[in-house]
């Protein structure tokens, strides 16, 4: 059984390989060794044994919980139970045959490095406990696959309800904030070293399964048999007990979806006598209220925004505080960035009806303010107010970020969209969704663009120091605010109605329809708009953030002769100087990155498509369908 | 839509595809396609799989952009003057997507408001369509992401008829509903057809094609082969026995499997 979902996932991969999927891989592989070899360097750090007994314990703990919540990002792994449902195969054997598949996959062999970090510390220890470390690793990687495979059945079902929805929002801003503020483990890790845990810290950690390996480990070195034999054997247990219970939960679906219920006939015929956009809003506004994947964004943008204005409480800073609703905002923008791909083929009913294009925009924009707007401003002046200062500059973000937010967010969902299985495809299934890091990232970009203007007003007054002129801020947000709302929105309309039916057709078909291509066609040419338009904005973002606010800035810090001119970093004081430039080498770096990552994808595919053609002149290749 | 429809003047077709040309990459989906539903007719549509039946109805009403030709419903060009060739027909699709998370009376409420409906109009209306089709009571409160295939289906015609069209495009109006849902929706295609309506539906359910409709087109590859009258199309053989014959098409499921249920 193994061997053949082992062969079968294996080939599944070859024919996902190329492309994209690929480079994530690659760079997702490499990534993941540099952690492993980041935990393996933790095993011969220079303290006391037992102290690096807890480290390892610790690390060892953020690797099951890494897998664990893998499945809630990567989706849907490469062979699911579904697609053996109906296969005459005993339940416990299909579940060892796919844990035997699971093994399989650069993850397993990235974790099987990090976790070798047991046998150099039991190198440390002496021969016995190398002998014990190796069953450990075994039963440790088991665990670890049997968790997130788990987890994977778990927040699939838990994703189908608006409280599961709700709870996964979190988990993920926790993980986003955490990500972003590693640079805290290395403070804490500087202090760990020389004190050792606390007793009682300690002694959580090694009650943690993940832990029990090292446990044994530790034993063996004392000759302990009692603690050698123990751990692994109560590790093997849960094992077993996990492949059981996995083997349980494979069947056809048991936790079923709460069903949402609708308004009753009275209070649906409400509303009625206002007007298309009108329409449209009050149809945005229910669909926001029930849709699991909407509330997920509903709640993962002050999610995201609190945990991260709280972070720096740690240090005694409340700075980040009054920016706490601003990055509310700029967190619903960027999550909202696809409205039209997640309604899908919906947009029929939209081409149906010609001149409501403006209307269908308008009552979106106002939807997401009406769920965004009053929560980030409330947001902003409790944060402000425990701060006590930075008035301005708060209100001017967060005025300029709504109203940017609601102007932009539908130009990308238009521009950037992309296409992913219709609602009513995949209601059991909500985390299966396109990839929509590109129009996140186009969003987050643009809306911090739209809100330099009225934040460079605060700035100036604060450097003339013309209190006045940094209050102006607060009214220069709600102009831009207001302008691009309006004509951004205006635009995303005339765009929908000028390439409706060309939408329509890549939702359907899930891909754009292509011209007639040949030899000389360039790269640039051939791929998509919205790739092409993705391509052009990085790389001119890349050019401004990384050239004229990075490198020139840095030159001069370091040359000592500074001319401000308009280097944004140059302005601020002393110590926020260098956070500055180190932050816009990294905005243009990665701006760089995305756009030679579309450039090289594109016109691989290119190739791919040309030689495919070369090859192809006998019959014809499957045509895709519409419908 | 408003109360005032576009002029028609008498005699022109409900829907003339002309030319209608369809190429994706290298596969040409349908190729110079012509069509003539004359008014109060009840027109089916049939072809295999792929035979391009979707392709052509998507570009006839104005979801797809054709590579050439043009349609026009009573003489007014879609792709020309989209408001006022949709005031005129109503459209269902084969598995697009709806506003998901509505009920069907707020789905009703929220396209009557955008087709400009009074309010009046829109609440009598949605009553009556949703009671019509057995969507109302029970399933009241029920999301379209929770309705079955066969009440998707009904919807969908509720959709398409709720402004009041005088031609019904409807692709594959009976794929995968049960017998009730299909009862319901002949007996209503039937009464709009009898009250000076046209339809033009899509189905490769030949039986059903020949149980409803009185001018039939058979498409394959992306061709149409024969269109007429559907005595005149079938000749005295049945309509399955022609379609066979006119696709040209070799009857597979004669050879092999000798261990199937040996």
């Amino acid at each position: 059984m193994a061997g053949v979902l082992i062969r079968m996932k294996l080939a599944v991969l070859r024919h996902t390989i190329a492309g994209p999927k690929a480079t994530w891989m690659l760079t997702g592989g490499l990534v993941g060794l540099a952690i492993a070899a980041g935990t393996i360097a933790l095993a011969t750090a220079d303290a006391a044994p037992g102290t690096v007994a807890d480290l390892l314990a610790v690390t060892f703990a953020i690797w099951a919980f890494g897998w664990m919540l893998g499945p809630a990002f990567g989706g849907d792994p490469v062979l699911r139970a579904e697609q053996f449902a109906l296969e005459p195969v005993p339940r416990t054997r299909l579940a060892l045959g796919l844990l035997g598949a699971a093994f399989v996959g650069v993850t397993t062999a990235v974790t099987l490095v990090a976790f070798t970090a047991l046998v150099v510390y039991a190198a440390r220890l002496g021969i016995l406990s190398v002998v014990v470390s190796i069953p450990a690793l075994v039963l440790q990687l088991t665990l670890v696959v049997l968790l997130s495979r788990l987890a994977a059945r778990f927040f699939g079902a838990l994703a189908r309800s608006r409280a599961g929805a709700a709870v996964t929002a979190v988990i993920t801003a926790t993980m986003m904030v955490l990500s972003q503020s590693g640079w805290v483990v290395f403070i804490a890790l500087d202090v760990v070293l020389e004190t050792g845990f606390s007793r009682t810290t300690s002694l959580v950690i090694r009650a943690l399964p993940s832990s029990w390996g090292v446990i044994a480990v530790e034993a063996a070195a004392r000759k302990d048999w009692l603690w050698v034999v123990g751990p692994l054997v109560a590790l093997a247990g849960l094992v077993v007990l996990l492949v059981l219970l996995w083997g349980r939960v494979l069947g056809p679906q048991r936790l079923a979806r709460p069903v949402v219920r609708g308004s009753s006939a009275a209070r649906a015929a409400k509303w009625t006598d206002r007007g298309p956009t009108a329409a449209v809003y009050v149809k945005e506004v229910r669909t926001w209220l029930r849709d699991p994947l909407r509330v997920q964004s509903l709640v993962v943008a002050p999610a995201f925004a609190l945990l991260s204005g709280l972070l720096p409480l740690m240090f005694d800073s409340t700075a980040l505080l009054p920016f706490v609703g601003a990055i509310t905002a700029l967190m619903a923008a960027t999550v909202s960035s696809n409205l039209y791909g997640q309604d899908g083929t919906a947009l029929w009913l939209t081409l149906m009806t010609p001149g409501t294009e403006l209307a269908d925009v308008r009552g979106r924009q106002l939807a997401w303010l009406t769920w965004f707007g009053p929560l980030s401003i409330v947001l902003t002046v409790v944060g402000t107010a425990i701060h006590g200062s930075l008035w301005p500059w708060a209100i001017a973000s967060t005025t300029a970020i709504l109203g940017g937010g609601a102007g932009l967010l539908l130009l990308t969902a238009v521009d950037q969209l992309v296409p992913g299985p219709d609602p009513h495809r995949n209601k059991n299934s909500p985390l299966d969704h396109g990839d929509t890091t590109g129009p996140a990232f186009v969003a987050l970009l643009l809306v911090l663009t739209a809100a330099t203007p009225a934040l460079c007003v605060v700035l100036a007054g604060d450097l003339l120091d013309m209190p006045l002129l940094m209050w102006a801020g607060g009214p220069a947000g709600v102009l831009t605010g207001l302008v691009a709302y309006w004509i951004l929105g205006g635009l995303a309309a005339k765009r929908l109605a000028e390439r409706g039916p060309e939408l329509l057709y890549l939702m359907r078909a899930g891909k754009e329809h292509e011209a007639a291509l040949s030899a000389e066609t360039s790269v640039i040419k051939a791929m998509p708009r919205h790739r092409r338009g993705l391509l052009w904005t990085s790389f001119f973002i890349g050019c401004l953030a990384t050239f004229p606010q990075g490198l020139v800035p840095l030159g001069m810090k370091l040359s000592g002769e500074i001319e401000r001119v308009w280097f944004l970093a140059l302005y601020l004081p002393e110590g926020l100087q260098w956070p500055v430039i180190a932050l816009m080498l990294l905005i243009g770096l990665s701006a760089f990155a995305l756009a030679s990552w579309v450039y090289l994808t594109e016109s691989r595919k290119l190739k791919a498509k040309l030689e495919r053609k070369a090859a192809e002149r006998r019959p014809q290749e499957q045509p895709l369908a519409v419908g | 839509m408003n109360a005032v429809q576009p002029r028609v003047e008498d005699g022109t077709a409900a829907l003339r595809l002309l030319g209608l040309h369809k190429v994706f990459g290298e596969y040409t989906a349908v190729d110079h396609a012509d069509l003539t539903v004359a008014p109060g007719s009840f027109y089916g549509l049939v072809g295999p799989n792929g035979a391009g039946k979707t392709t052509a109805l998507s570009m006839a009403v104005g979801l797809l952009r054709p590579d050439e030709g043009r349609s026009e419903v009573f003489g007014v060009d879609v792709w020309a003057d989209p408001l006022a060739a949709r005031k005129l027909m109503g459209v269902l699709p084969d598995g697009l997507a709806l506003p998901e998370r509505l009920t069907g009376r707020e789905l009703l409420t929220y396209l009557g408001q955008l087709r400009g409906l009074d309010a009046k109009t829109v609440a009598d209306r949605a009553t009556e369509l949703l009671d019509v089709m057995e969507l109302s009571g029970d399933a009241e409160r029920t999301l379209v992401v929770d309705y079955s295939t066969g009440m998707r289906k009904k919807i969908g015609l509720a959709t398409a008829l709720l402004h009041g069209p005088r031609l019904l495009v409807l692709d594959e109006p009976f794929e995968a509903v049960d017998p009730v849902s299909a009862a319901t929706i002949k007996r209503i295609l039937n009464r709009f057809v009898a009250g000076g309506g046209s339809v033009l539906l899509s189905s490769h359910v030949m039986a059903l094609v020949e149980q409803l409709c009185d001018t039939v087109a058979v498409m394959a590859k992306g061709r149409v082969v024969a269109e007429g009258p559907l005595d005149q199309v079938r000749g005295a053989a049945s309509l399955e026995d022609t379609f066979v014959e006119l696709v040209g098409v070799k009857v597979g499921g004669g050879e092999g499997l000798s261990w199937l249920a040996s």
